[in-house]
């Protein structure tokens, strides 16, 4: 067989490819689109090149894209359309506009629920807080750190479950926590954390926040490890001390870090509904209901899919502006 | 020439018929139960080849559903009555009057009325299972308490003095299923497709309720939660609770897990309602769903008699220590007798053999997104019994939202 027709990349491909690295002026063109300047020689060897770039770049992404299109892409999009219909298993699906939007919107539990997703998010700049103080403690090279992080790490890991039931025995109204608080008469009688409709929302935050500090935690960690320690050492040398240090540089130093975990955190609150499943299942009173506790609960246990999707559809459109404002509002500046 | 025959018939007979039947939550425990059954069944019925499948409870519907919408669905179904009534409401189950045949009048009249749905029989009674009261003598004997409740006015008249005499709730009712109590205390949820849980009588139920809270009778944990069952026995085997209703199996619980209340605690039949039906009661059954092929009806009802027959249910109710729900077997004497020196536990099969002629799954049937309008209930009863507001705004509320939504459904 002839050794050219073997080949699996066209001859005349290959001559160009070596005329790009060997011949760099001539391909002007492409780097100044890499810069975002205007193109300033327009030869044929230069947009072929790109192209070719541009192919191996979506070969090397097509496998995570067909995954992505198969459970991510269109599940959203079908199930976006499926929540202006009646869908169901059994019958025929009609499109009815915006009736499931209406449903929710008069009803108790959901309306609910969103005003607690959006309370939800009070609990942000304390997990972010608490995460990042956590991380500078534990940034210390001190005897049997490694277990402190390692603990603080756990509840990350620990399954809901397993997170309901504990937390389930401290709130419970003989449970660890008033058994504390009423040795120490710090209250009169058994506070009653998950049974209280003006408390319960509270302690499902509480729980959440419990469950995500350790992540941030880690997250930080990483970065504050990346902070370069020449710079601490030569603000050092200026007189800086530890506070100025932690302010004028660890902090500018970690933006980018604070904007990720931040809408990571901001997405994480507006989506909670497992703490709400394992501890109350929205009671008392609903009155721990979120936006998408409501959607699980009518799609997974009461089979209502339609409204459930349409459910999901305005949680989706609230964390899609929420991301946006964080991202507009928390820009780094040191990247 | 005759081995050529002989294949020759062999090749031509036709192909044992299958019969798929799905239970929840059965295995692994009932795993040789079923298994038995099911060899001897096709052992005396060659022609029927039996296939068993067991789900948890939680997915048996999703699954039940997705079968029956492919085309395939199994032949036969466990189902609760509730899920049974908004199964045949879609059109997902066929009636199986035609399949009881002779069978009809030995199952337990209270069990085939549970299945009737528009006039039509809809699933074949396995078994079933009624409340006891398990008490704590030395509670009782501490608020100087001399018998067991007789009913619920008496049931809360205990608990309130269990508080007041032991610093320790008295009962631990399952008030997210208020709906069942006001139909066991005869007092309508629904009339003419309009709630009416606001009447006087039922403010009334619900302000004794919230009198017995005041006073710390009922036990405040879970009281409302959709499942307070954990907490009403956790709380039993704790020694904090003096009357547990519950089903026998409960006070099998007790005995494994706290020996020293076990061995303080008595039982006494559940209280009847003035409607005479008693508490606590529910029935499992299967069913037969919508597409079966028509051929294989005659067979699937041979079997669902054979999974359902007085013999079958006996050994099953014994050894999963329910009760059955064929007349016969319901009046077995291991269920109605108590041997001599029995402990609480058989003492407690007993008593609900008791009641079980007069069990009944109280639910409403035939509201659309009934959970959802039951979760209005149970919020303004929460309102009412826990002091937040006025028990008659409170229904009145529920009311006014219930019937907005009921008319809403109508007018679809």
């Amino acid at each position: 067989m002839d050794r050219a027709t073997t080949s699996v990349v066209p001859a005349q491909a290959v001559v160009r490819h070596r005329a790009t690295h060997a011949e760099p002026e001539r391909t002007g063109s492409m780097d100044s689109r890499v810069r975002g300047g205007p193109p300033m020689r327009n030869d044929g060897a230069g947009v072929d090149g790109a192209r070719h770039a541009n192919l191996t770049a979506w070969l090397f992404l097509a496998p995570a894209l067909a995954l992505l299109a198969v459970f991510s892409f269109w599940p959203v999009a079908f199930g976006s359309f499926l929540a202006f219909t009646d869908y169901s298993l059994i019958r025929e699906t009609h499109w009815v506009g915006l009736d499931n939007f209406r449903y929710i919107f008069d009803n108790e539990m959901f309306v609910t629920g969103l005003k607690n997703s959006l309370v939800f998010l009070l609990m942000v700049p304390f997990v972010q807080i608490g995460a990042l103080g956590l991380a500078v403690l534990v940034n210390n090279q001190l005897p049997g750190i490694r277990y402190f992080r390692a603990a603080f790490y756990v509840p990350v890991v620990t399954t809901v479950s397993v997170v309901g039931i504990m937390w389930g025995f401290m709130f419970h109204e003989q449970g660890a926590l008033n058994y504390v608080l009423t040795t120490m008469r710090l209250v009169g009688a058994p506070v009653g954390w998950l049974s209280n409709d003006s408390l319960a929302l509270f302690a499902i935050m509480f729980v959440t926040l419990w469950r995500g500090l350790g992540w941030y935690m880690v997250m930080y960690l990483a970065a504050l490890q990346a902070v370069p320690a020449d710079m601490q050492e030569a603000a050092i040398l200026d007189g800086a001390n530890r506070w100025q240090r932690f302010w004028r540089i660890t902090v500018p130093m970690l933006r980018p870090t604070i904007m990720v975990c931040s809408i990571l955190s901001v997405l994480a609150a507006l989506k909670a509904y497992q703490e709400v499943d394992v501890l109350t299942q929205g009671g008392p009173m609903n009155s721990t209901f979120t936006g998408l506790y409501y959607a699980y609960d009518q799609g997974l246990k009461h089979l209502k899919l339609p409204r459930a999707l349409a459910a999901s559809f305005v949680m989706s459109i609230f964390c899609i502006g929420i991301a946006l404002l964080c991202l507009r509002y928390i820009k780094p500046k040191h990247r | 020439m005759t081995a050529a025959v002989l294949a020759m018939s062999a090749a031509l007979a036709a192909p044992p018929e299958k019969i798929e039947f799905w239970t929840f939550s059965m295995k692994p425990k009932f795993t040789p139960y079923f298994e038995t059954l099911v060899k001897n069944y096709e052992a005396g019925n060659p022609e029927v080849k039996v296939e068993w499948v067991d789900f948890p409870w939680d997915v048996i519907q999703t699954k039940l559903v997705t079968r029956i919408v492919a085309g395939t669905p199994p032949a036969l179904v466990n189902l609760n009555v509730p899920w049974a009534d908004e199964f045949a409401r879609d059109g997902l189950l066929a009636p199986v009057d035609a399949l009881l045949g002779d069978a009809r009048p030995r199952y337990l009249p209270s069990t085939l009325e549970d299945l009737r749905f528009g006039g039509k029989t809809y699933g074949f009674p396995m078994y079933s299972n009624v409340a006891v009261i398990a008490y704590n003598t030395q509670i009782f004997k501490a608020a100087g308490i001399p018998h067991a409740p007789r009913d619920l006015d008496e049931q809360l008249l205990f608990a309130r003095r269990i508080a007041a005499r032991t610093g320790k709730a008295g009962l631990c009712p399952a008030l997210s299923k208020i709906d069942g109590l006001m139909m066991q205390q005869g007092l309508p949820v629904i009339r003419d497709g309009k709630a009416v849980f606001n009447s006087p009588a039922h403010i009334a139920l619900i302000a004794k309720l919230a009198e017995t809270y005041k006073a710390g009778g009922l036990l405040k944990d879970a009281l409302f939660a959709e499942d307070n069952f954990p907490a009403a026995i956790d709380a039993y085997k704790g020694g904090r609770l003096g009357m547990l209703l519950a089903p026998p199996t409960a006070v099998k619980r007790i005995e494994s897990d706290a020996r020293d209340i076990y061995a303080i605690t008595d039982v006494a039949p559940a209280p009847l309602g003035p409607t005479g039906i008693a508490d606590g009661g529910w029935l499992i059954h299967f069913a037969v769903p919508k597409n079966v092929d028509a051929k294989l009806l005659p067979a699937v009802g041979k079997f669902a008699r054979y999974l359902t027959n007085d013999a079958n249910q006996l050994a099953f109710a014994k050894q999963a220590s329910v009760y059955p729900a064929m007349a016969q077997a319901a009046n077995d004497p291991f269920f109605t007798t108590v041997p001599p020196g029995a402990g609480a536990a058989e003492k407690a099969v007993s008593a609900g053999a008791v009641s079980m002629p007069h069990s009944h799954t109280l639910y409403v049937a035939g509201i659309t997104d009934y959970d959802e309008l039951r979760r209005y209930l149970v919020k303004a009863v929460e309102a009412g019994v826990t002091g937040k507001q006025d028990v008659k705004q409170a229904l009145d509320q529920a009311v006014a939202i219930w019937n907005k939504k009921l008319s809403a459904q109508r007018s679809r």
